[in-house]
């Protein structure tokens, strides 16, 4: 069955000063696919997913994410910059909320502010958002009130809120407390499962296997190895994949 | 605490009744305070340095005559009546004219020299043929000088400055219309700067005695005028005259004046209570509160300037922080009140001191401001372009609000030197707190009443701006965990 693509990186570079980081990375998301990127620290995973939305500015290459495609080897206008920016929600790994602004006003801020949307509706629509995401009734404590596993859900339903057509994890999980990880990992589950377009930067090997339709192992600026979980994660050709995976799924 | 200060100034106040001519004999030395600003009296010579002038040499005589050594302490005309009371000399020699205020405050030897008071204007202004066409002008005289009080009563609007030179330099601009002042500074001045903007236009009718004084009761009179007899008779008055003012100007001695009674300090600072708080609420307040929100504006831009990649922009930032910093406002308030006008840029006195005060606010907060901002994470910034804010709106609505917790506190600070600070628009004629108690204490020499009054009037003010600080605080503070 092949569905459209929604998501193309063709041939992405970035350097930081001398330290190539990026060196060449291409891939395909298709829609309504979960992708997930694996690989070790200073592997540039975290690199690839924020130059999706361009937190991170590629020094050449291409992406295309539904209809906006920037070339970054060339000047690109600024209305441009801010409609590719604009395809995608991004959630961080230290959540990143306005400590200033209750939950509710972290949620609406970028609906009203910047999409310059009625506050009404957004406002319904975070209170809808919230439900989904668990947290019915919240809506007007402050960050610092809430848990760090309830935080990093505002910080998904901040970046839901925008109604991007990508969301983007940046290992949403690595700076929660263990018991705390499970009630994030199920909310993305629940995302995955209602058919929204995800590409997650984790170190959850496990939850990687379950929820991901493409695992991309990047190792030393490039994508090595991809494919599904059952043949990247469950029976890795490359040998640094292999190196890699034993060394998380059994650090002893 | 309180009880040391007064301990100490019942000593300071001991050391100074316990001077006097025994304590001049016993030392050998007569401790003359004089200015040592105010050619050709007591100036310093510019070729060689020395303290010189008509007063010095007078002085120098009469210490002569006496058997001691003379020794000058140098002070400021504004407060020379205060060091002599809290016995930092034993005379004044500052051309010190005779009044009847002064002599029942002080000891006043037989005048020294004698002059007549005149009114100085533009050299092409034919407006001012007598001391009546004075009303409703402007007269530019330091405020202790009795010259104000003879302009005032002619109905002239007195403008303070520190003496006569400046008075000169406010006539010269245009500021004012006329200074009124002894005919031997007049005469002086004209005769060592060949000045000839100005002139003499009329006189006020006025004799004015110049005189030593020193603290009351000090016993030392007696001795004084014995000395001045001598000297008159002997010539050398005569001589010291001709030597500084090209003319005789040593008199005959006057009679003196009966003493006024002097108002009670409690009902002096009832009566200036008003006059006071007006100046704070009509000078004070405004310019501190007009001062404080241009300079928080130009603080941002610099600290946004400062911050930026481009370096032409952070070095120009940098180096306005740098010069703001590194000189002294008092310094920055005469450059735009006294010397712009020489590159033809006049500025009234209030948007003068609304301008110093403004860039001086701009160099101080700018660092507050770039420090607080700093201090905001950079996901904070990355969470915001995220959601598509663009840096104006980043700036507006994520980052300032944070950065404002942390930059409360030192800009409080900030804002609480600046109300202070205005006293120092004293010093270009904006009559301010400040300058309301010293034309109050000048005539009636109560430093302590007028100027413990000012005191009282800027630590309420500040007083009230450490409450409003704690709440403003606290309510920037609810969103953090406690």
């Amino acid at each position: 069955m092949s569905t459209p693509t929604l998501v193309t990186v063709a041939d992405v570079t970035k350097s930081f000063g001398t330290n190539a980081v990026l060196k060449g990375v291409s891939f395909e998301v298709p829609t309504g696919s979960v992708t997930t990127i694996i690989g070790p620290s200073g592997s540039g995973k975290t690199t690839v997913l924020r130059s999706l939305n361009a937190l991170e500015r590629p020094d050449t290459g291409v992406i295309t994410i539904g209809e906006v495609r920037v070339d970054f080897s060339t000047d690109i206008p600024e209305a441009e910059f801010y409609r590719f920016r604009g395809q995608s929600g991004m959630v961080f790994q230290a959540h990143n909320l306005f400590p200033h602004k209750t939950v509710l006003q972290n949620i609406i801020e970028g609906p009203v502010i910047v999409q310059r949307r009625a506050a009404d509706e957004a406002r319904a629509d975070a209170i809808d958002l919230l439900r989904s995401v668990g947290l019915d009734g919240k809506q007007d404590q402050y960050p610092y009130q809430l848990s760090g596993g309830q935080q990093q859900r505002v910080g998904i339903a901040r970046a839901l809120a925008l109604k991007p057509k990508l969301m983007l994890f940046d290992e949403p999980t690595s700076a929660l407390d263990p018991e705390l990880v499970g009630e994030v990992l199920a909310v993305i589950k629940d995302l995955a499962t209602q058919g929204w377009t995800m590409v997650i930067v984790t170190h959850e090997i496990r939850f990687a296997q379950q929820v991901a339709d493409q695992v991309l192992f990047t190792d030393g600026g490039v994508v090595l190895e991809s494919g599904p979980p059952s043949s990247v994660i469950g029976a890795p050709k490359q040998e640094r994949t292999q190196q890699f995976l034993r060394r998380i799924l059994d650090p002893l | 605490m309180l009880g040391v200060l007064v301990a100490l100034v019942a000593l300071a106040c001991g050391q100074g009744a316990e001077g006097g001519s025994d304590r001049v004999a016993s030392a050998g030395v007569l401790r003359i305070g004089t200015e040592g600003t105010y050619a050709p009296f007591s100036y310093h010579d510019s070729a060689t340095g020395a303290l010189s002038g008509y007063d010095i040499d007078v002085a120098r005589a009469v210490a002569d005559k006496l058997g001691v050594r003379a020794e000058f302490v140098e002070t400021p005309w504004d407060s020379i009546f205060a060091a002599l009371e809290s016995g930092r000399f034993d005379v004044v020699a500052n051309q010190v004219t005779i009044t009847p205020e002064r002599q029942a405050k002080y000891d006043l030897s037989k005048p020294y020299a004698v002059g007549e008071g005149v009114i100085v204007t533009r050299a092409n202004d034919n407006s001012i043929k007598s001391l009546n066409d004075l009303s409703g002008k402007i007269t530019a005289q330091s405020v202790t000088s009795n010259w104000a009080e003879v302009a005032r009563q002619a109905g002239a609007k007195v403008e303070a400055v520190e003496g006569f030179t400046q008075a000169i330099t406010l006539l010269n601009q245009g500021r004012v219309d006329a200074t009124v002042n002894d005919s031997i500074a007049v005469f002086a001045y004209l005769a060592t700067t060949n000045d000839t903007s100005v002139k003499i236009a009329a006189k006020t009718g006025q004799r004015s005695e110049q005189a030593f004084a020193a603290g009351k009761n000090s016993g030392l009179l007696p001795e004084l005028n014995r000395a001045i007899t001598e000297l008159g008779a002997d010539g050398t008055l005569a001589r010291i005259s001709e030597k500084y003012l090209k003319a005789d100007a040593s008199g005959t001695a006057p009679q003196q004046g009966t003493a006024a009674p002097a108002p009670s300090t409690v009902k002096l600072i009832l009566d200036n209570l008003w006059p006071m708080a007006r100046a704070t609420i009509t000078a004070t307040i405004p310019l501190t509160a007009i001062s404080f929100v241009i300079g928080l504006v130009i603080a941002l831009g610099v600290a946004l300037a400062r911050m930026s990649p481009n370096r032409l922009v952070s070095g120009v930032a940098r180096s306005y922080i740098s010069i703001i910093r590194g000189t002294p406002l008092l310094v920055q308030l005469f450059l735009i009140f006294y010397a712009l006008p020489e590159l033809g840029i006049k500025i009234d006195p209030f948007p003068a001191a609304i301008i110093a005060f403004s860039l001086n606010v701009g160099g101080y907060a700018a660092e507050v401001i770039r420090s607080a901002i700093s201090s905001i994470p950079k996901g904070q910034w990355e969470a915001a372009q995220t959601i598509g804010m663009k840096y104006p709106t980043t700036l507006r609505r994520i980052i300032l609000p944070q950065a404002s917790r942390v930059a409360v506190p030192p800009l409080s600070n900030t804002l609480i030197s600046l109300v202070k600070d205005t006293s120092l628009a004293s010093t270009i004629l904006v009559t301010e707190l400040l300058r309301t108690a010293q034309v109050a204490a000048a005539p009636t020499f109560e430093f302590f009443a007028m100027y413990g009054t000012a005191a009282a009037y800027y630590w309420v003010i500040c007083l009230a701006l450490s409450f409003w600080q704690g709440r403003v605080e606290r309510r920037l503070e609810r969103y953090v965990a406690r």
